[in-house]
């Protein structure tokens, strides 16, 4: 199936699927995202958005199927291959991914250190201007051990922007935050992209707050992207499955383990076909 | 009948065999990643070297000296009584200095490295792995074998072969201590008993065994932080998977040295 917007990609997932032994986790996912656009990745919990995501930065190898990044192929390449493009890219993972060996100013310097090129003084004041817009000021010298799982995510944050990078892919930014913060989280990640005109990938579990931020939505069911539209209407998405799931119904037919499949008898061409 | 316990068998020399063969693939990337391309700063990372140069040998040399000084003084204690009863003192200290020098010294100290360096590298390399820090490095272009693995590699093989030499030193210390206090062996005759028997070739003997051991303990135990899965049960596996398999390869370099160069 092939779901998305045409012409120079900045992600293109072709035909991607990925398999641990005998457990399908992706089934034959097609994916574009334009460069500047934003897209939201939802979905129920172990439907596969990380590891799409892992999948889509080449750190981890699909099964079958293609990938490039930035025009850049991430398939079977080493790492030293992969770096040109990495360097591209900024990440946010789910569970903060924070190097415990650092500071919080040492893990958000860290990107710009290793890539060269900037003096110190440049890199220490990206950081202390980063560090502020995140609500972290004063908090340069704890080691990530001591910070709060909110905390820690904000610092995952400053890490995946500071060096204002072409694409950027948030692995539930606001995850553990609380509504006010979370708020002011996706406020500065939508002004990050409209100084930066960034790409952005985005998986969050939060699909109205993720709605007011990305132009689109894809809904990943059971391994297979079921449904992508507008993220203005997803409330209203003809998919009565992606209904249920953004409104929180409890009747539906994800309250229906195995009776439902995209593309069966039972419920027609409707969750795909419908929406492209 | 038999069909279950042969399966069970063929099922573990194939989880060894993949062990074996993940740790050839990392000691091939560690030498690849050795060859100089770049100047010496980019090439390897200077900071994490001093870093675990540090950790891993500073902090290791109090539990080496005890170690060794009491290895030293076991040996006089074994070997004196008979060399007395022979009247044969002036073979005192190169009983213990060979012994020591040669296998007890090297093997001691580096199962004690093992314990105390290479469990606490892989548990710090395994966290790092299930906290997915090791793939935060790749996605931002950093190579975890260059930034990480190298590094503590050469940080062990040089930090177990100074630690030996350390402990050679010290292990001759406790057997001349033990020989004068314990058995009344006079300072001049266990060290005229050293400088006359032991060669210069018994001390460089355990200098290239630690080498050997530094080596395999440390890829044993990056390999296996690496490779974890499975969250903290699979960090204190991995934990355990590298003390066995860094004690079996000292024992089994141990013995391919000692047979090769005799």
């Amino acid at each position: 199936m092939s779901v998305g917007i045409t012409a120079a990609p900045a992600i293109r997932v072709a035909n991607v699927a990925k398999h641990y032994g005998h457990r399908t986790v992706l089934d034959d996912i097609s994916l574009e995202l334009a460069p500047g656009k934003r897209l939201g990745l939802i979905g129920p919990a172990a439907a596969g958005k990380s590891v799409l995501l892992k999948l889509i930065c080449g750190l981890e190898q699909p099964t079958s199927g293609d990938i490039s990044l930035l025009g850049t192929s991430v398939i079977g390449k080493r790492e030293s291959e992969l770096g040109e493009v990495r360097k591209r890219v900024g990440m946010l993972f789910q569970n903060y991914a924070l190097f415990d060996f650092l500071t919080v100013a040492g893990n958000v310097s860290f990107p710009l250190e290793q890539r060269g090129g900037l003096e110190s003084s440049i890199i220490a004041e990206r950081v202390a201007t980063r560090l502020r817009a995140v609500g972290l000021a004063g908090s340069e010298d704890k080691l990530t051990g001591e910070l709060s799982g909110g905390m820690k995510k904000r610092v995952g944050i400053a890490r995946a922007t500071v060096a204002d990078a072409e694409l950027v892919i948030y692995d539930e930014p606001t995850a553990g935050l609380d509504p006010v913060t979370t708020q002011k989280i996706y406020d500065l990640l939508a002004a990050d992209q409209q100084r930066t005109g960034a790409t952005v990938l985005a998986v969050s579990s939060d699909v109205a707050a993720l709605a007011q931020f990305v132009d689109e939505i894809a809904f990943l069911y059971r391994g297979t992207i079921l449904y992508r539209g507008p993220a203005a209407t997803i409330a209203d998405a003809p998919d009565p499955l992606v209904r249920q799931f953004v409104r929180g119904e409890l009747e539906g037919p994800l309250d229906e383990p195995g009776t439902y499949r995209p593309g069966s008898a039972a419920e027609g061409q409707r969750g795909v076909e419908d929406v492209r | 009948m038999f069909g279950e316990p042969i399966a069970s068998v063929g099922a573990g020399a194939r989880r060894v065999a993949q062990e074996v063969g993940g740790i050839l693939v990392m000691t091939g990337q560690v030498l690849r990643a050795l060859v100089p391309t770049k100047p010496f700063r980019d090439w390897i990372d200077t900071r994490e070297l001093w870093k675990n140069l540090y950790k891993m040998g500073n902090k290791s040399v109090p539990i080496i000296v005890l170690t060794a000084f009491f290895a030293g003084g076991l040996m006089t204690l074994q070997t004196g009584p008979f060399v007395k009863k022979l009247g044969a003192t002036s073979l005192a200290g190169w009983g213990a200095g060979y012994a020591v020098l040669r296998e007890i010294g090297p093997i001691l100290i580096g199962l004690m490295f093992s314990g105390r360096v290479g469990s606490n590298n892989t548990a710090e390399l395994a966290t790092m792995t299930v906290t997915e820090q090791l793939d935060g490095l790749r996605a931002l272009a950093i190579d975890p074998v260059r930034f990480l693995i190298v590094p503590r590699v050469l940080a062990m093989i040089i930090m177990l072969v100074a630690l030996t030499v350390i402990g050679d030193l010290v292990a001759l210390l406790g057997a001349s201590i033990v020989g004068r206090y314990m058995l009344q062996i006079d300072w001049p005759t266990m060290y005229y008993s050293f400088v006359d028997n032991l060669k210069p070739y018994d001390f460089l003997h355990g200098v290239y065994k630690s080498f050997a051991f530094g080596g395999a303990i440390a890829v044993a135990s990056c390999y296996f932080g690496v490779t974890v899965r499975g969250g903290a049960v699979g960090v204190g596996r991995a934990v355990n998977a590298s003390v066995v398999a860094s004690a079996v390869s000292i024992m089994l370099l141990d013995f391919f040295i000692t047979y090769l160069s005799a």
